[in-house]
């Protein structure tokens, strides 16, 4: 049934970046410790936990995220659990999400030099206390730009949620665009709302990386 | 009673040697200079005794305290030895004042009031008082390397590890660094130092150290030491830098 474009079509649209932003978010929050995790272990002395993290880090981003979209999507239910759309998405974006996430922060870690290490053991400091005020700190400032870089990225990549049925801003667009057949008008639209979430953020960005230039 | 003691030490770097059964005493009180080509093990000595470096063999004591042993409490001996590199390694993100205050507060558990008033005093024993809120980055080389020795006066230690700290700096700016370490000499600091500095060694060294091979190779006074070499090696090393 074919019907018009209507001043309803954004709004729907609009809600349907809720999600859109919600996947971000829950991606973020499952990625987040998963790559805490893949960092911590990357810088230890033992060679197997250097590997694993190198090893996921390897792994994830070398399947495209789509298929680990269907892996989850299609392989719980092999094990008898059936997983909503939202669930399966949350895992693979978490997965994908630590694995560069761990990546930013691990090069982040080892690019404190040395001699940082050896300033602050030099004083009496414990390892503990000079992760946190002398090398988190500095890591921080080097690791929060492309850390915002990869979460625009994110935003955007959430789209693909949409071929395992999740209803996000694109899949929404899709449907508008086959009901009004108007894909131009409906997907100039969808680019805009990616585009309202993703400039702040580049912005944002700049103006950290500018910030942090100036050393310190 | 000897504030720091070497055993017939071995340190390896996987299969070089880079120190071979070194023994060394030191006193409270004692100013001793250590020099020696570049790969010598000088630096490596230096580090030894802070616990930077562990060691293969033979026994560490400084204070007591027996580096060698691998449960000796790393942070209590740090805590009372100060160290100085050569690229003074101040943290970039904290002011000086941070900088300074960072060992005592953490470590020593001085209340923050407490830690500005050391921080003051040592930047003042560096003559660096006006750059209390200054950032490393602000400071020249000269600068920073006396925040870094500020750094370590703050924490009160009874024995100064430096290596080769005026090695990084422009010629015109090792004056003012060599300047402190006399006065600190002079406050009857026990000091052992890594340097290249012949002349500094000759005026303030109670000791001079020539490292050669992984041994102390040659031990004196500085006058004799410099005046008459014992041993070729040392002779040419001499040769080389008293041009």
């Amino acid at each position: 049934m074919i019907r018009d474009l209507s001043w309803i079509d954004p709004l729907y649209l609009l809600f349907a970046l809720r999600w859109t932003v919600l996947l971000t978010l829950l991606a973020l929050l499952g990625g987040a410790p998963v790559g805490l995790l893949v960092a911590a272990l990357g810088r230890m002395t033992k060679r197997p936990a250097r590997l694993a993290s190198r090893g996921y880090i390897g792994l994830v981003q070398g399947i495209p995220l789509l298929a680990w979209l269907f892996l989850f999507f299609f392989g719980f239910p092999i094990f008898g659990i059936d997983v909503p759309a939202w669930l399966a998405a949350t895992c693979a974006f978490s997965v994908y999400s630590g694995a560069f996430l761990g990546e930013i922060w691990l090069g982040a870690l080892l690019s404190i030099p040395r001699t940082q290490w050896e300033a602050s053991a030099s004083i009496g400091m414990s390892y503990i206390e000079q992760l946190r005020y002398v090398i988190i700190p500095q890591a921080l400032r080097i690791a929060m730009p492309p850390s915002v870089g990869f979460i625009m990225q994110l935003i955007k990549n959430t789209s693909l949620a949409a071929v395992i049925g999740f209803v996000e801003v694109t899949r929404e667009g899709q449907m508008t665009a086959a009901a009004t057949l108007a894909p131009l008008t409906v997907y100039l639209m969808v680019g805009a709302f990616y585009f309202a979430l993703c400039y702040p953020l580049t912005t944002y960005s700049r103006h950290l990386e500018r910030r942090l230039h100036v050393a310190r | 009673m000897s504030l720091v003691e070497l055993r017939s030490i071995v340190k390896r770097f996987g299969e070089h040697e880079v120190l071979r059964s070194v023994d060394l005493t030191v006193s409270k009180g004692e100013i001793i200079a250590v020099i020696g080509r570049s790969g010598s093990g000088k630096s490596t000595l230096l580090r030894c005794i802070n616990g930077l470096e562990s060691i293969q063999g033979g026994e560490l004591f400084v204070d007591g305290i027996p580096v060698h042993d691998p449960s000796a409490d790393l942070r209590k001996l740090r805590a009372r030895v100060g160290f100085v590199f050569q690229s003074y390694n101040l943290f970039p993100h904290l002011t000086v004042e941070r900088n300074i205050t960072l060992g005592p507060t953490i470590v020593k558990g001085v209340s923050q009031a407490d830690a500005v008033a050391l921080a003051r005093d040592a930047l003042r024993r560096v003559g660096l008082e006006e750059k209390l809120h200054a950032y490393p980055d602000q400071l020249s080389g000269g600068q920073q390397q006396r925040v870094a020795i500020a750094r370590s006066l703050a924490m009160s230690p009874m024995l100064m590890l430096f290596d080769e700290i005026t090695s990084a700096l422009d010629p015109e700016l090792v004056g003012e660094v060599l300047r402190v370490l006399e006065n600190m000499a002079r406050d009857g600091m026990t000091m052992l130092l890594v340097t290249h500095e012949m002349n500094f060694a000759r005026r303030v060294a109670d000791r001079v150290l020539f490292i050669h091979q992984g041994t102390i190779w040659e031990q004196g006074r500085a006058a004799t030491l410099f005046e008459s070499p014992t041993t070729e090696e040392l002779r040419s090393f001499l040769g080389a830098v008293l041009i």
